[in-house]
């Protein structure tokens, strides 16, 4: 895939869209016409010249050459602003296309697969590269209609008016060609070097300003400048390096596929040959109008390849974005029989040769509360989401009310499960707007019911300017972190969804607010089927079930008090959280004598 | 377009003498191709003349042709610089930007966006470069070509003349147009394209309720209303811009159709003649081309001049003023008399805030996010000034210091960990750049990193990029911890280390933690009352006052004081459980 040249990948992400593929190519067409009509309208000029030359009595010839000029002149240009708004129209049609496309894909993959590819990413690769794309679509591909089409009109049209000339043209096509090759040639190494220092510039720069904080309290300026410094100066080596290469054919462009060399050249042939009377001073006029019309249109060709060039890394990653295969769904989808969740022999990695769990059994039957424990890293968030069928398992299965999840459509798992697992997640819009992404027909009084149920209701009424009509800002921005915790606690509440999976860290991130969060977490978690990945101990002393997860295994499981009774991993994480309850900073601490 | 030079100058720094002489080179050689195509009247005359002046014609011929050379040689000289000096023109204005963001106060530094600033230096450098090195030579075509060509034009005939300057005279508003249409349409487009990309984030974030409710795939209702209200900015605004454009260039077009037509009048009337006029067609088709180019160009000089004025702004900060008259402290407690501090000169953070705190003593200060707890803290490492009162260390006023001499006195550990991509060692040695191999490791075993080091592939020389996010967060705030220990600074400011930890990562957090402050005068940002309860004081702070402070002690015995509050609350949510199942 990746071996294809980049106007190829450009080209075929068109023709995922026949629609806009025949615009652009109309586009084109109307491009070609307006570069014919243009030429003709200069070779109109010569010969209203040759008219006034050759017989000033008579006007009327005058006037229909000049008629002819003007039509072809303005003509031209209105095809080829025609040709630019077509191309316009289709890319901005085009990108629309693409996104969606690329927004359907994304609702088929693994949630997990998403998650993975992270939203930044995504952002760029949907928002941003798609963008890139319009340079070539819309400018590029126009471009080449005329850039072909103008100067073999204007030889054509030199060949008829005076062959003479066009041979004296002719000998210009070498040297353009042998500079044009030279400059549209891919200078594959220099450009890798290019794109490799521009891409760590790019990352010392991230780490520069992000890193400022610490680089203002602990360096002072010898590491982290020094490191900034030395990637500055590498893209610079890379762009020297890279501009040595390509000097030559840039200056050889710069001073032959110009207009000037072409016309002395015309000139300097055409007085003799005007002199011996083999050509005529009209035919002359008209070959240091057009001569020049051929080298002309080559140019923009030349920063064709830039602008593919660029597009050509986005083309790349969108193809891949758009082939990503999606989660297989079942051809006749069955619906779970109650609220419990089951493990079996559940194995799953992310890697095919690297299992992050082995072997794990699980029961949580309908309405009870189960608490995962365990180091970071040790396997409790890939359980939370295998539930939900964020990936598919390995080996083994995860069912739902006795369903194998895989048997599910995989919206109806999603509404089964409410996940209080991520940040919290808000959308651009009003307080209700954001409740009711759960159940968009949900009425007023369930969304207020929600809220109440959540301990948000108070400070929606009380403390936000337009109740449940106001703007929450881009992310909830105008939320503090406890009450953006309360409105998707709030969502999980009227989506209705009988299992609720939830990460304690992010759900009590808020020390403020702690017991109002607790309350909104007491009423949520009332009747439903629970999981819950918990960190502080004390938090889950009264749950049905807890299970200790440690390397990809379930190490130990139970209730709190047999758990700390039996003296295993359990009964040790317990000391550990103990311990760590206990401490605190003290003065007898700072005072005692430095090392 | 004055200004846009003003601000090449500006950016082009060191390289201004070399810049100022490519400019004259570009002048030159343009000057000389306007001669060139100039140089095409005489010798058409010449052609034209019946019968044909062969002598006369070879001359022009020849004058055209040294023309042609001359301007080859200027050319090559002005181009020189886009290939010679180019690259190095960029490493100078990035790193001056490197050295302004180092210095600038901190306040400033944050007031920008880290994407903001990272496309400034990446992609703003870029563009401002570029046009110092080709637009710069564009825009003197742009100006000099129709300008000698007219005024040869004008020579010949004055009424041919009229025509081309009338032509100018109708362009001129129309470039401005341009300028405006391109400008609102960049705005209307940046902000839908915001839109649009805040709305992908969100789609992608929000996937499994969207999922859930049938509003994902390729009819989202919320991502197609938005990509369609973006198609719909960019097709107005793509219109609004051509129009103008499309205007300029019809308007060039047709001057030179007035040309032939007035030519050709003359000529019939015989005050012209015919060579002539053939003549000026030639040199008045160059005279269109650099208008019409120029009307395309407009946007992209309004691009660069965007991103030059954004580079000179950032330039133009100065780092915060050292008064005269300060001496390295000597000893080490930390004041705030009278400290009132406003971001914006409005909003006032920080209200008259008094505080002392002792050298080697423990202050923890407490109270509501946004409170002014973190100002305390960043004020102290001089972020910016106070518009009001005096921080001083050790009884010296902090803006007395230069930057390197309060930093080598405060050690500060953040809450989010930053760590550079480079080796653990590296890291931890940010905090005293000269410190033997032992040093590092005995820090390293005070702030229980050696544990973990052991097991990764390369040690102390294992690249933190390399192993990423296989560095948990209790491992990371213990790298943090070690160079700071290292550091070795008299001052400790703590902004809740241990808030995000898992508990058991939080065990050997807290271990490093009692060793960093042995012997400092330590500073602590808390949530977690239970944390600092033996405080020499403790801090309560309230909507930018100090509404309390005194030891734990006597502050929970004011039954009805907001400590007091806070510490009943705090004990409640501890007690709290999530409750058992109802079928459990």
């Amino acid at each position: 895939m990746s071996e294809q040249s980049g106007l190829g990948q450009v080209l075929g992400l068109v023709r995922r869209a026949p629609a806009i593929k025949r615009r652009l190519g109309r586009a084109v067409w109307v491009a070609v016409l307006g570069s014919a009509s243009a030429v003709a309208g200069f070779v109109c000029v010569g010969f209203a010249v040759g008219a006034i030359v050759g017989g000033a009595d008579e006007l009327t010839p005058v006037l229909w050459w000049s008629g002819g000029a003007l039509l072809g002149l303005v003509g031209g240009f209105l095809l080829r602003l025609l040709a630019e708004h077509l191309a316009h129209e289709a890319s901005f049609e085009f990108e629309v296309i693409l996104r969606r496309m690329l927004a359907d894909g994304l609702a088929r993959m693994p949630l997990g697969e998403v998650q993975r590819l992270g939203s930044g990413r995504i952002k760029k690769i949907v928002h941003d590269d798609v963008k890139a794309l319009h340079n070539v679509v819309a400018d590029a591909l126009p471009f080449v209609g005329s850039g072909i089409a103008q100067p073999i009109a204007a030889m054509l049209a030199l060949g008829i008016v005076s062959w003479k000339l066009l041979l004296v043209v002719l000998l210009m096509v070498p040297i353009a060609a042998f500079a044009m090759s030279l400059m549209t040639k891919d200078y594959a190494e220099q450009r890798n070097r290019y794109n490799q220092a521009s891409e760590d510039v790019n990352a010392a720069l991230v780490e520069f300003v992000q890193g400022m904080p610490v680089v203002r309290t602990f360096d002072d300026g010898s590491t982290s400048f020094r490191r900034f410094g030395d990637r500055v100066d590498a893209f610079t080596e890379a762009v020297a390096a890279w501009s040595a290469t390509s000097r030559s054919a840039g200056l050889l462009t710069r001073l032959f596929v110009v207009p000037l060399p072409t016309l002395l050249l015309v000139a300097a042939a055409g007085v003799p040959m005007l002199a011996a009377g083999w050509i005529s001073v009209p035919e002359l006029t008209i070959a240091l109008l057009i001569g020049a019309m051929p080298i002309e249109a080559v140019a923009p060709l030349m920063h064709l390849t830039n602008y593919i060039n660029d597009a050509k890394a986005g083309a790349v990653r969108l193809t891949e974005l758009l082939e990503m295969p999606g989660l297989p769904e079942p051809v006749a989808p069955k619906l779970p029989a109650d609220a419990s969740i089951r493990l079996d022999g559940v194995s799953f990695g992310y890697d095919a040769d690297r299992l992050v769990l082995r072997d794990v059994d699980l029961e949580i039957p309908a309405g009870t509360v189960c608490a995962l424990v365990g180091p970071s890293g040790g396997g409790k968030s890939t359980i939370a989401r295998l539930i939900p069928r964020f990936y598919d398992v390995t080996a083994g299965a995860v069912r739902i009310g006795g369903v194998d999840v895989r048997e599910m459509e995989s919206a109806e798992v999603l509404r089964q499960v409410a996940l209080v697992f991520q940040d919290p997640f808000l959308v651009q819009g009003t307080i209700a707007e954001n409740i009711r992404l759960a159940k968009p027909d949900a009425t007023d009084d369930e969304v207020r019911a929600a809220a109440e149920a959540a301990a948000a209701h108070e400070f929606i009424v009380g403390e936000l300017p337009d109740g449940y009509d106001t703007q929450v800002g881009e992310r909830g921005g105008r939320l503090s972190g406890g009450q953006r915790q309360r409105i998707t606690i709030a969502r999980a509440m009227l989506s209705g969804a009988p299992i609720v999976v939830l990460d304690e860290a992010t759900a009590f991130a808020d020390p403020e607010n702690e017991a109002l969060i607790q309350n909104a977490v007491a009423r949520l978690t009332r009747g439903r089927t629970v999981l819950i990945i918990a960190h502080r101990l004390s938090t889950i002393v009264d749950v049905d079930q807890i299970v200790v997860v440690d390397n990809g295994l379930i190490a130990e499981r139970g209730r709190h008090a047999d758990l700390v009774g039996a003296g295993g991993r359990y009964a040790s994480l317990w000391a550990r959280h103990e311990q760590a309850s206990r401490w605190g900073l003290s003065a007898t601490q700072v005072q005692e004598a430095t090392r | 377009m004055r200004r846009i030079l003003r601000l090449m100058f500006v950016a082009a720094g060191p390289y201004t003498a070399e810049f100022r002489k490519t400019m004259r080179y570009s002048v030159a050689a343009t000057l000389v191709q306007a001669a060139a195509y100039a140089t095409f009247i005489p010798l058409l005359a010449a052609t034209a003349a019946d019968p044909v002046d062969t002598g006369r014609a070879w001359m022009w011929v020849g004058a055209l042709a040294v023309l042609v050379v001359v301007e080859g040689l200027l050319r090559a000289r002005e181009q020189a610089f886009n290939y010679d000096t180019w690259p190095y023109v960029t490493q100078a204005i990035r790193r001056s930007l490197g050295e302004r963001l180092r210095a600038m106060p901190q306040q400033e530094l944050g007031r920008r966006a880290a994407g903001d600033l990272t496309t400034l230096v990446g992609s703003n450098v870029i563009s401002a470069s570029t046009s110092i090195s080709l637009l710069s030579t564009l825009f003197v075509q742009i100006v000099t070509v129709p300008a000698v060509v007219g005024l040869v034009v004008l020579l010949v005939d004055w009424r041919l003349g009229a025509v081309l300057a009338v032509a100018v005279v109708l362009a001129i508003p129309m470039f401005r147009w341009i300028q405006r249409m391109s400008n609102l349409g960049f705005r209307s487009v940046n902000e839908a394209d915001a839109a649009a990309a805040d709305r992908i984030v969100e789609y992608v974030q929000g996937l499994p309720v969207l999922k859930a409710t049938g509003q994902a795939g390729a009819d989202s209702p919320r991502l197609v209303e938005v990509l369609t209200e973006q198609q719909h900015t960019q097709s107005a605004a793509n219109r609004s811009a051509t129009v103008p454009v499309a205007g300029a260039q019809l308007l060039v077009q047709l001057a030179m159709v007035a040309l032939v037509v007035v030519g050709a009048a003359l000529v019939l009337d015989a005050e012209l003649t015919v060579p002539l006029l053939v003549a000026v067609i030639v040199a008045a088709a160059r005279f269109a081309e650099p208008l019409a180019v120029a009307a395309v160009l407009v946007k992209v000089f309004e691009l660069s001049e965007a991103a030059l004025s954004r580079i000179g702004a950032v330039l133009a900060i100065e780092p915060l003023p050292v008064k005269a008259g300060g001496s390295a402290p000597t000893s080490f407690d930390v004041r705030f008399e009278g400290v009132s501090f406003s971001y914006d000169g409005q909003e006032k953070l920080l209200r008259g805030v008094d505080l002392v705190v002792p050298e080697r003593s423990l202050t923890a200060l407490v109270g509501p996010s946004g409170s002014g707890k973190t100002t305390i803290t960043k004020l102290i490492t001089r972020y910016a000034d106070p518009q009001e009162g005096v921080v001083r260390i050790g009884g010296v006023d902090l803006a007395t210091l230069a930057p390197e001499e309060l930093l080598r006195h405060v050690a500060v550990v953040f809450q989010d960990v930053y760590l550079f991509d480079d080796t653990i060692r590296a890291n931890i040695a940010m905090g005293r750049p000269d410190a033997t191999d032992d040093e590092i490791q005995e820090a390293a075993r005070a702030a229980n990193v050696h544990t973990f080091v052991d097991r990764l592939p390369h040690g102390y020389d294992t690249r933190v990029g390399e192993i990423g996010s296989a560095l948990s967060g209790g491992e990371r705030q213990r790298i943090s911890i070690a160079r700071a220990i290292l550091k070795d600074a008299p001052i400790v400011l703590l902004d809740e280390p241990t808030a995000a930890l898992d508990t058991e990562s939080e065990v050997v957090v807290q271990e490093a933690i009692d060793h960093l402050v042995k012997g400092k005068t330590v500073v602590v940002i808390a949530h977690r009352l239970s944390t600092v309860v033996g405080a020499d004081q403790i801090v309560v702070i309230e909507d930018g006052v100090v509404a309390q402070s005194g030891r734990h002690a006597a502050l929970i015995a004011d039954g009805n004081g907001r400590y007091a509050r806070m510490w009943q609350a705090q004990l409640a949510a501890r007690e709290w459980h999530v409750p058992a199942g109802v079928n459990g």
